[in-house]
């Protein structure tokens, strides 16, 4: 009862918060995090072989940042955007291979109706929290794995579809793995731009609020379903748009390629979680870091021992999980705070 | 003289078949400080959450400004004027103080630059001005009671329900707190229902005090009657137990 009564502690000790720099910084951090990441493709244009991880790395830092922002702002830890993703890539390639359409065209309304998808299955599977909401979105993506099966007319089942090689920009296919590596690199400047101006923006705020607490939330006048709606709707959009830059690139597609979970629908999650969930640059590092790292143990340890690689990866999981709990992100900034703590002499 | 800005009616709350909210009946009227007291398990929560609308009422009526809200979510009666505050608070702790307050303030200022001007009144008006970029985690639990006050505030509410506003401060902060609610009633009007276990604070600050007990209420008046009512004092301490009002 009787703990010594100090007088608040004064605000020199004031620590600088994330996001709450004038709009300035924000546009600053931003050039500068893109630009880092834009480098290796710099470097490293001519070499075809890295070309394709540098793309991959792009493409999977833009998904997890689109992933980012239902399941790390909001919370809801959705392990279900295979679907929306699939979404993205069954309509661009059954309209571009059946119909001949471009598409550029394609994957708009492709991503409008992967987030029509997203919130009208989401509508009632909010109602479920933490895990429960996990493992129905989980659930969603085995139900979209069976429908592509067997609607083989449409999505040619197993045998999946195959996009004819017809190079031109307009039917964004490009003779040259540097061009898809731009492509990829756009998609995550795009992503990651949006993240940046979501988090300084309303909306932002109320997906922060609903993950903290929800029944806070309601008491400070947010609508919490509709927030979460609109964070689905949102992180769902774009990561249809992956998915059709994942078709376009790879020009073959089938259910496996686009609904393994530990690929997919997983993975945004895991590279979100590894990086730093709920931050700007988190999603992108944590591509960086495991995408090239899971290629090099492919090429090196899988004729020698099979699924080494994967068991290799799976006990860095397991590590981070234990002992990075706010991802890559979270551990620099507690580094930066302990340092910065120490140098205000408390 | 004036008019009822929150009402219930007959309101019940029913778990199974535990009545944990019975036959509830209060008016708050506008401009008043009213304080709920009761020993641990009366109900208190319980009819707070009937009048935010966390809790639907199995029986009864719940009315803001005469109009029944018994079907309207939180966030409605967020809109309608009501603010409140938790028992256990729960600040957005990676964010900073002010940031945790815009996001009451956006309810009435959609533009970014309006919220944060608003929010940093609010934060000043409470004293934690000094802190407005400090992490929410960061602050003493004294300071996150104010944010939680603040976060109220933000909304532009006409009353606020405070649940245990006050609880693990001690007596100096105590004092600071009391004297901010007071001001907040006597300069800017607000209407305040508050759960409060201190008796200390319920004497100095409400006008009006209710007691609940076993989900009813037992006794209703001045806080200078109601501390000295024998009822009262048996339904807190029990049987054969001497009050020595302090």
């Amino acid at each position: 009862m009787n703990k010594t009564d100090r007088q608040s502690p004064p605000p020199q000790v004031a620590p600088e918060v994330s996001g709450l720099q004038s709009g300035g910084t924000a546009l600053g951090r931003y050039l500068a995090l893109m630009a880092l990441a834009g480098a290796p493709l710099v470097f490293l244009a001519k070499d075809p072989y890295w070309l394709n991880i540098i793309a991959f790395t792009y493409l999977m830092g833009g998904l997890a940042a689109s992933w980012n922002i239902i399941g790390g702002f909001g919370g809801q830890f959705s392990l279900g955007h295979g679907v929306f993703f699939g979404i993205g890539a069954y309509v661009t390639a059954i309209a571009t291979s059946r119909y001949g359409l471009s598409p550029w065209l394609v994957m708009v309304p492709a991503a409008v109706l992967a987030a029509l998808v997203a919130m009208l299955i989401s509508w009632p599977t909010f109602r479920l929290r933490g895990p429960f909401f996990a493992i129905a979105t989980m659930a969603f993506n085995e139900v979209a794995f069976v429908l592509a099966n067997h609607f083989d007319s449409f999505t040619g089942g197993p045998r999946g579809i195959m996009i004819p090689f017809k190079a031109g920009f307009a039917n964004m296919i490009f003779r040259e793995r540097w061009q898809y590596a731009v492509l990829m690199f756009v998609f995550v400047a795009l992503v990651v731009g949006i993240t940046v101006w979501l988090r300084r923006s309303r909306l932002g705020y109320y997906l922060l609020a609903v993950r903290e607490d929800e029944d806070s939330a309601r008491a400070s006048g947010i609508n919490v379903l509709s927030v979460k709606l609109q964070g689905m709707a949102l992180s769902a959009f774009l990561t249809a748009i992956g998915g059709t830059l994942f078709t376009m690139y790879l020009r073959f597609i089938d259910p496996p390629t686009l609904f393994t979970l530990q690929d997919v629908g997983v993975k945004f999650a895991l590279l979100s979680l590894i990086g730093g969930v709920g931050t700007i640059a988190g999603p992108l590092l944590g591509a960086a870091l495991i995408v090239p790292f899971e290629n090099f143990l492919r090429a090196e340890l899988a004729d020698a021992l099979p699924g080494m690689n994967l068991a290799i990866l799976g006990l860095l999981m397991v590590l981070a999980a234990l002992f990075m709990k706010r991802g890559v992100v979270g551990a620099f900034e507690d580094l930066l705070r302990k340092i910065k703590g120490k140098k205000g002499g408390q | 003289m004036s008019q009822a800005l929150l009402q219930t009616r007959g309101a019940s709350k029913h778990f199974m078949g535990l009545k944990a909210v019975d036959d509830v009946s209060l008016s708050v009227n506008k401009g008043e400080v009213v304080s709920i007291i009761g020993p641990n398990g009366a109900g208190k929560t319980t009819y707070f959450n009937l009048l935010t609308g966390q809790l639907a009422p199995t029986l009864g009526e719940v009315s803001l400004r005469g109009q029944t809200i018994n079907a309207l979510p939180p966030h409605e009666r967020a809109k309608l004027g009501m603010g409140r505050t938790f028992q256990i608070v729960k600040p957005l702790i990676a964010l900073s103080a002010l940031e945790n307050v815009m996001v009451g303030a956006f309810l009435q200022h959609a533009r970014m630059a309006d919220a944060r001007d608003r929010a940093m009144a609010v934060l000043t008006r409470v004293g934690l001005g000094a802190h407005a970029k400090r992490r929410a985690g960061d602050l003493t639990l004294s300071e996150r009671r104010r944010l939680e006050v603040a976060r109220a505030l933000a909304l532009g509410p006409e009353i606020v329900l405070l649940d245990e506003v006050m609880a693990g401060l001690n007596q100096s902060e105590t004092g600071r707190c009391i004297d901010l609610l007071r001001s907040l009633h006597e300069e800017d009007g607000l209407t305040f229902l508050i759960i409060e276990h201190n008796l200390k604070v319920v004497r100095a600050f409400s006008e009006r005090v209710i007691v609940l007990d076993r989900g009813r209420l037992i006794a209703e008046g001045t806080a200078e009657d109601i501390l000295s009512s024998p009822e009262v004092v048996k339904a807190y301490l029990g049987e054969g137990h001497q009050w020595t009002p302090s």
